[in-house]
Parts: structure tokens; C-alpha cells; sequence
């Protein structure tokens, strides 16, 4: 890729020169969690995306992981100057100054890594600036000209062309609006699917989910394109639209929805490193069906699943997680799952999922682990799920509160006996209880017929001034009664 | 005696031998002023007139003696009240319920105002059953007066009587009312659903309570009424306290519940989210922020039941997943201090058959156990065919509302005019 050559390139041209403007103190990002050692091969990682999606990714690790911060910084930065995007090039350069400064204080004894620190570039940012309002000209002049020729498909390639522009250059909220302007000057569905997957794309980068979901059913609702010949004759744009649709219910916390959209998308036209890797689809996939899917469900569409199980090929360490579920292995699903764990946390979409997606396959394995036992040892539960006896106790207690094991705890031997229900007992209570609930709407059935036939309604003040004027109009006009 | 008043004696008699009750109720309602007037002299009317046959003229004389701002003159209105309810003509005064309910709430002010609310509680009672409004389980706006006297003078028990009744129709009490307007005012309505959910509420029936306080808060509205502000608030505490978590209001609720009164009570929306969290810190830090509203809504004490109701669902929850639990463990998952207090509240809770557990002292354990089963032998046979004979019974009375309504000739017209090609008379209740 030719993109991903010029960030090499330019990685290595860079200038080395230690200068960090003497401000400091970058306000406190890590706020919520640090990953401190990761062993994510980050060239590679970046490697796997373009565009913002890169730009994005790169900077969620910068947020959260110290040990890579420089490299991604510098990676971020070498790869923003292909682009358009002075203003992020600007951020990114005042982060980095931060981080250096804040570095090399502490850290004299490391002198590589200052080496190679890339100064901020006021020449560049001049022309870039400069060429960008050239292009930007240049851009709304062919517009205006397709327009005085009214050719539509000039016009929407126009809009399309100044929306790319304003994407390179940063500014999204014009992209979105150039990108969703074309719409009008659509002459066939490809190009009203093309236009879906702009606005689709720029919304990711906004992360306006509800946004993303209805472009990806206006994409899938233009005729010619429906879901059913879609998969056999535009497989790369259905994959695309399932990818995107999965990413915005994962962002949503619909895990299911998400792991079905994800579970449909195929590998081999699985290209948009503008939005997902490969490997993304893989994780994003196949955490959620974990999450969410029933043993049967997993079955039929993860494990025997012919188009999804190339994904997880490439995501190996989830493949045997997966499989170790299958297998009731759960111990070892679990480890696998907690190695992987640091790596998720650094993914910008699925990062602020990771936590809830643990926590529901671990209830998942919890209920299947004890799925065919009358009584279970607690130490022994404790130890296939790596926890103290008192924190499985905890979970436990949700599970069977929320009605998901059907067991008593015994916390003196601590041994968990699987219950059988009162089933005639419940059903007597549920009748009394559904009897109760009958009579009483019957009574305020009766009750309320008599008020609306009595027109009880309370008014605004003027007429509820209460008996004291109404005594006082009574004897005014005199009634026929009864 | 001046000659208005002859007049007014002479008519109402002449009237009431000839049981011409309508023109009567003219005279009266015409000659409120002429009494107003002659203050001083209208116990000399009174003595003319005979309670058992002239009703409507004592009727009006003493309403105008309790509208009469301070009367200096001597106050014997008590016992002439007393006399005129327990033995006026009940054809007479059924024919005005208008004035005899002016009466009933002059007349409860005026208790209220001399603070000795418990001599009127009898006098309304018999005056409810005197005149058969509680045999027609008919709502006047007396019953709100006789709750509000009960409750003024904490003595509930005579009032349940009246409470315990199902309300079927509603006296029409507001006489000239023409088709679109109400015939019954909205505040007493409101009232005594508030007042008897607050009976029901002394006397620990929350079952009831909840029901009345239901009724007023979807009493149909286009305003903001404080009675149903004030009925909200309880509705939310009794339902925490009954079912451990907020009942859903009625759809066919007026709006205004939702968008205005909901709002309102902010206070009490923070208590539920943290009882049905059950989450005991964050419910003690809620009551003790909210102190003050809650003391000022006279809810605290409610809210002091809700929070020990707390402890208890959180121990019941327990009875669900554990078959075994040390004491300790219980006071640190229930949130309460320590063991000797979890013990306490377990012990508690055994006494009243909310639980079922022994406790081992010699190891500080609990050991719960299933309940026994509740449901055999023929009690529960009888209870559950009696509970059926409840359904049917308003079963039957609603399908009778439901023939009356179809038999209806205006119904009849209406429902056939709107759907000719349809089965008009298609019953939807009995589907």
C-alpha cells in the first residue's frame, strides 16, 4: 500500500531534534484505566487502517497506554502529514511536546528514545494550509460549474469530491453535510449505496450510532440491492454494511445484534481499512456471540460457521477461546480470554464494551458450568473460575437472583445444590396473585366508569375555588331536579 | 318577625303538606338570602317548622345559621344539627343532596374549627346510612368529611365501614350542571381517596391504602391538583413498602401525573432508585439529604418503614439464594451494622412468617429453609373458591355495565352509524 509506504518513509526523513516548549502537565487522560504493558505490535496494528480510523486508533493508545505512547505518536504524526488535517497534526504535536517534556525529566537515562522525536513543522503546516484552500477552491469552483451545467452526475461527484476533502482535512461535520448533499443528484442505487457508505463512514468517525444504523438500512433498502441477491452479487458492500451495522449495536450495547451483523460478513471481501480490520470483525464477532449466544446458537453459527471461521483464524488466541467455551473448558476460556484482555482494552470501539461482554461470559460459562450438577463444590467452582470462594459466592448470588440458576447456596459447606422448583406451590401463588390483580382492576373499572359518568375532572383553579362560591352560584338560576 | 321570613315559614309549609318537593327546593335555594338577612331571628323559624315535615326548610335555616360568620347569639347548632340528621324526612332531603351536602361540610368545619372533630364522626356515619347512600354504594361528598373528621381525631375504626365499600356511582351533587360539565366536585372525590388511603394506611392495610391512592392519582385531570401531588407521594412509599418496588401507574392516567407531578417528586424518585437498587448506603444517604422534604411532607415516618423494609426484602432475597449463611455474613450483605442486629431482623422476620429459618448460635450460622408447603388441605380450597366467587361476582357486574351501555339508545346510534358494515352490538368486554 502505497499510503502505508509514505508513513515509513516520512518516519525515517523526520528530523531529530529534542524541543519541547516548557509546557507541561497534560491533563490527566487516564482517568478511567491504564493498560501499562502491552504486547501489541503497533506498526502493524497501524498498518491495518487508514485514514481517521488510523488517526483515531492510534490516539485511543496514546490516551491509554504509556509504554506505546511514543510510538504511536509518532506513527499518528508521520502518518496526519499525507493528509490535509493541520488542526489534529497541531494536537498531536502539542501532545507529543507534552509527553516529552514530561519524559525527559524523569527519564535521562533513556536518550534512544528521545532521539528520534519529530519537531513541529511550521513550513508544512503553511503549505498544507495553503494547498488546502487551494484544493478547497478549486473543489467549489467545479462545483458551481456543474451546477450552472445542471449535469447530475458532475454535481454529485463534485459533492463527493469536495466531501473527501473536507474528510482529509478533518472537518467531518462538512464531509457529512457535502457527502449527504449528493444524495440528491443520485441517478442510479450504486450511487445511492455509494453515498450510504460516505455518510456511513463519516458518522463512524462521529460515532453517531443511531446515524450509521438508518444509512445502513437506506443502503440495504435501495432497490437493486436488496439483502438477498446482495450477498452473492456485492458481497464487499454487503460485508460492509453488516460491519458497520455490527459496530453501531456493539456501540449501542446490543451485543447480539452486533455479534449477527458481524457473524455475516465474509473474509475475503472484507476490505475497508477505513473503518475495521479483519481482525476486528474477528474479536468484535466473536465476543459478542460469546457473550450472547446459547450453546446451540454458538454451535450453528460461530463454530461451524464456514465464512466466519476464516476470521477467526486470524485471531487465533479467540479461536481457542471460543473452542475451550464449546468445550466446556471453561478455565482455560477464561485465561485465554484475560491474555487478551490488555489488547481489547486498547481498541477504541470495544474498549468501553470490554468490562460488560467479560462479565456476561462469565455469568454465561457460570450457569453452563453448572448446567447438568445437583450439588457443586464451591472450592472446587472457585478454582475452574479463578476467583476466592466469597467473590463466586457474589456472582452466584446475581445469577440465581436474576432467575439464571435455579441453586441455593450452602455457605457453611460451601456447596451450591442445584433447586427444584415448587412448581405446584408457585402456581397457586401465581393464581391468588393474578385473582388479586383481577379484582382489583375490576374494582377500579366500576369505580372509574362512575367517575367519567359523573365527568369527575379536576380543573385549573378558576373552577375548583371549592363549596364556597359554588353555594354562593347555586341560588342564582333555579334547576329541574330528577 | 318580618315578613320575608312569614313568607318563607308559610311557603315552606304550605309546600312540604303537599309534598311538592321541587318547587320547595326552588323556595329554599331562592330564600338563602332572606335567611342570611334575619340571622337573629331564625331559631324563632326553627321552632315553627317541624323536622320530620318540613326537612328542606330546617335544612335551609341551618345552613344559614353555619354560614352566619361568628354568631354571637347562643350555639346551639350542634344539637340542632344532631336532631336534624337523626331525624329528618329522608324523601325530602335525598331530593336536595346539593344542600344537605353544604350542610355536612359547614358543619364539619365547624368542627374543626371548635377542634372537637370526634362528636361529628356518628352524626356523618348515620347521616351516610340514614340516607341510603351507603346501601347504594353511591359516593357523596360527605364521605370525604367524615374521613377528614376521623382523621382529625385519629379514631379510624368507625370509618372503615364506609371505606370498605365499593363505590359504584357518584351522588350528583352539583345540581344545575349541564351535559359537559361534572356533577360531583372534583376535590372531594380527591379528597376521600386521599383521606381514606390514609385511614386504610393508619390502620396497616396497605393493600387498600394503595388502592385509594391509586383512584386519585388517575383521577382524569387538566391541572395540577396537590391533593393528587400529595396522593403521589404515597403511592410511591406504600407501593415500596407492599411490593418492594414501584407499581406502574394506570395508562388511562391524565398526562399531568407524568409531566408535572413526576417532576415534583423528585425526593421520593431518588428513594425508589436507590430501594429497588437495594442498595441500603445509598438509601440512608438519600433520606438523610431529603430530611427536610420528606418532614415537610409528613412522610417521614413512611419513609423510616420503607428503610427498615429494606433490610427485610434484602434478607428475604437471601432466604432465595443460600441454604446456609453465617450471621456475620448476613449483617455485611444485608448492610446492617452487625451481627447481633442481622440477628435481630432474622428473628424478627421468623415471628412473622416472612421467613423461614432457624438460627444456630453456637456457630453464628442461619439456616434457611423451604417454605412449607402453604398450599394444601381444604383452607386453601375455600380460600381460592372464595377468591373465584369475588372475580365472578365482578364479572357479573361489569357485563351488566356493559349490556346497559349496549342497550343504550344513544350507544346504539352512535356505534351503528360509525360501523354499518360491522356487528354493532359486538360486545368488546365479553370477548
Amino acid at each position: 500500500m502505497p499510503l502505508q509506504f509514505m508513513t515509513m518513509a516520512q518516519n525515517v526523513v523526520e528530523p531529530m531534534q529534542v524541543d519541547a516548549p516548557p509546557e507541561d502537565n497534560d491533563n490527566n487522560e487516564e482517568t478511567f484505566y491504564v493498560v501499562e504493558n502491552s504486547t501489541l505490535d503497533l506498526e502493524a496494528y497501524a498498518n491495518s487502517y487508514t485514514g481517521l480510523a488510523k488517526i483515531y486508533r492510534l490516539i485511543y493508545i496514546v490516551d491509554h497506554c504509556p509504554s506505546l505512547r511514543l510510538e504511536a505518536l509518532k506513527i499518528a504524526i508521520s502518518y496526519i502529514m499525507t493528509t490535509y488535517n493541520v488542526n489534529l497534526y497541531q494536537v498531536l504535536h502539542q501532545r507529543l511536546a507534552d509527553i516529552t517534556s514530561s519524559m525527559n525529566v524523569p527519564d535521562v537515562a533513556a536518550p534512544s528514545a528521545s532521539q528520534d522525536i519529530p519537531s513541529i513543522d511550521n513550513m508544512w503546516i503553511e503549505t498544507r494550509l495553503k494547498k488546502a484552500a487551494l484544493k478547497l477552491e478549486k473543489l467549489d469552483n467545479d462545483l458551481k460549474n456543474y451546477k450552472g451545467n445542471s449535469i447530475k452526475e458532475s454535481i454529485r461527484r463534485g459533492h463527493d469530491d469536495l466531501g473527501d476533502h473536507y474528510l482529509d482535512c478533518g472537518d467531518l461535520s462538512n464531509a457529512l453535510k457535502c457527502y449527504s448533499r449528493s444524495r440528491d443528484y443520485c441517478t442510479s442505487s450504486k450511487h445511492v449505496v455509494n453515498m450510504c457508505l460516505n455518510v456511513i463512514k463519516v458518522s463512524v468517525y462521529l460515532q453517531n450510532w443511531s446515524h450509521v444504523l438508518s444509512y445502513v438500512a437506506k443502503a440495504e433498502g435501495t432497490p437493486d440491492f436488496s439483502e438477498s441477491q446482495a450477498k452473492e452479487s456485492n458481497p464487499v458492500i454487503f460485508s460492509k454494511l453488516r460491519c458497520a451495522a455490527g459496530l453501531a449495536e456493539l456501540a449501542t450495547r446490543k451485543y447480539k445484534q452486533a455479534a449477527k451483523h458481524f457473524l455475516q460478513a465474509s473474509l475475503d471481501h472484507c476490505d475497508f481499512p477505513e473503518l475495521l480490520s479483519p481482525g476486528n470483525v474477528a474479536i468484535y464477532g466473536g465476543l459478542c456471540a460469546l457473550a450472547t449466544f446459547d450453546r446451540p446458537e454458538l454451535q450453528k453459527h460461530v463454530v461451524n460457521n464456514g465464512s466466519f471461521k476464516p476470521f477467526l483464524e486470524l485471531e487465533p488466541a479467540l479461536r481457542d477461546a471460543i473452542l475451550k467455551f464449546y468445550e466446556s473448558k471453561y478455565a482455560a476460556c477464561l485465561r485465554l480470554l484475560d491474555d487478551m484482555k490488555d489488547a481489547l482494552l486498547l481498541d477504541l470501539y470495544l474498549a468501553p464494551h470490554v468490562p460488560a461482554l467479560y462479565a456476561q461470559i462469565r455469568s454465561r460459562a457460570l450457569v453452563q458450568y453448572f448446567s447438568p450438577y445437583m450439588s457443586a463444590d464451591l472450592h472446587r467452582m472457585a478454582q475452574a473460575f479463578g476467583r476466592t470462594v466469597p467473590a463466586l459466592e457474589d456472582e452466584l448470588m446475581r445469577l440465581i437472583l436474576d432467575g439464571q440458576i435455579q441453586a441455593r447456596i450452602d455457605s457453611h459447606n460451601k456447596v451450591l445444590y442445584a433447586r427444584d422448583a415448587d412448581q405446584r406451590g408457585a402456581t397457586f401463588e401465581r393464581g391468588l396473585v393474578v385473582g388479586k390483580e383481577q379484582v382489583r382492576r375490576a374494582r377500579m373499572l366500576v369505580l372509574r366508569a362512575a367517575v367519567l359518568r359523573s365527568r369527575i375532572s379536576v380543573q385549573s383553579p378558576p373552577r375548583e375555588q371549592g363549596e364556597g362560591t359554588q353555594s354562593q352560584m347555586q341560588p342564582v338560576s333555579s334547576v329541574t331536579r330528577n | 318577625m318580618a315578613s320575608a321570613l312569614e313568607q318563607f315559614v308559610n311557603s315552606v309549609r304550605n309546600l312540604s303538606t303537599h309534598g311538592n318537593l321541587r318547587e320547595l327546593y326552588d323556595v329554599v335555594i331562592k330564600s338563602s338570602d332572606v335567611l342570611l338577612k334575619n340571622v337573629q331571628h331564625l331559631d324563632n323559624v326553627l321552632e315553627t317548622l317541624d323536622v320530620q315535615q318540613h326537612s328542606l326548610g330546617v335544612l335551609a335555616v341551618l345552613i344559614a345559621k353555619f354560614s352566619v360568620p361568628n354568631a354571637s347569639l347562643s350555639d346551639n347548632r350542634f344539637l340542632q344539627t344532631q336532631e336534624f340528621i337523626s331525624t329528618c324526612n329522608v324523601e325530602q332531603v335525598r331530593s336536595a343532596p346539593d344542600l344537605f351536602a353544604e350542610l355536612c361540610h359547614l358543619f364539619t368545619n365547624y368542627l374543626v374549627e371548635t377542634k372537637s372533630p370526634i362528636r361529628g364522626i356518628a352524626l356523618l356515619k348515620q347521616a351516610i346510612m340514614r340516607l341510603k347512600y351507603l346501601s347504594e354504594n353511591q359516593l357523596t361528598s360527605i364521605h370525604a368529611d367524615l374521613c377528614q373528621l376521623c382523621l382529625l381525631s385519629k379514631c379510624f375504626k368507625p370509618a372503615l365501614q364506609i371505606l370498605d365499600v365499593d363505590i359504584v356511582s357518584i351522588c350528583q351533587e352539583i345540581p344545575h350542571a349541564n351535559a359537559n360539565s361534572s356533577q360531583f366536585d372534583a376535590k372531594y372525590f380527591l379528597l376521600y381517596y386521599y383521606y381514606g388511603g390514609q385511614i386504610y394506611l393508619a390502620l396497616k392495610n396497605l393493600d387498600r391504602a394503595l388502592y385509594f391512592f391509586e383512584v386519585a392519582l388517575s383521577t382524569p385531570a387538566h391541572a395540577v391538583s396537590h391533593i393528587m401531588l400529595e396522593a403521589y407521594k404515597k403511592f410511591i412509599l406504600v407501593s415500596l413498602l407492599l411490593h418492594g418496588k414501584v407499581q406502574q401507574i394506570p395508562k388511562y392516567s391524565s398526562k399531568v401525573v407524568l409531566r408535572f407531578i413526576k417532576p415534583l417528586s423528585q425526593p421520593y424518585n431518588d428513594l425508589t432508585n436507590a430501594f429497588v437498587n437495594n442498595n441500603v448506603t445509598e438509601m440512608n444517604n438519600v433520606i438523610s439529604k431529603h430530611t427536610e422534604a420528606f418532614t415537610r411532607d409528613r412522610n417521614l415516618g413512611l419513609v423510616k418503614q420503607v428503610s427498615s423494609v429494606l433490610y427485610k426484602k434484602n434478607i428475604q432475597r437471601l432466604t432465595k439464594t443460600f441454604l446456609t449463611l453465617s450471621l456475620t455474613d448476613v449483617a455485611s450483605r444485608v448492610g446492617l451494622p452487625g451481627p447481633e442486629d442481622a440477628e435481630k431482623h432474622i428473628l424478627d422476620m421468623i415471628d412473622n412468617g416472612q421467613i423461614y429459618a432457624t438460627i444456630n448460635q453456637k456457630d453464628g450460622m442461619v439456616v434457611f429453609s423451604d417454605e412449607p408447603d402453604k398450599y394444601s388441605g381444604p383452607g386453601v380450597l375455600k380460600a381460592l373458591e372464595e377468591e373465584l366467587a369475588l372475580c365472578m361476582e365482578f364479572d357479573n357486574r361489569i357485563l351488566a355495565m356493559d349490556e346497559e351501555i349496549q342497550v343504550n339508545p344513544q350507544y346504539v346510534k352512535k356505534s351503528a352509524g360509525l360501523q354499518e358494515e360491522e356487528q354493532p352490538s359486538k360486545s368488546t368486554y365479553a370477548l
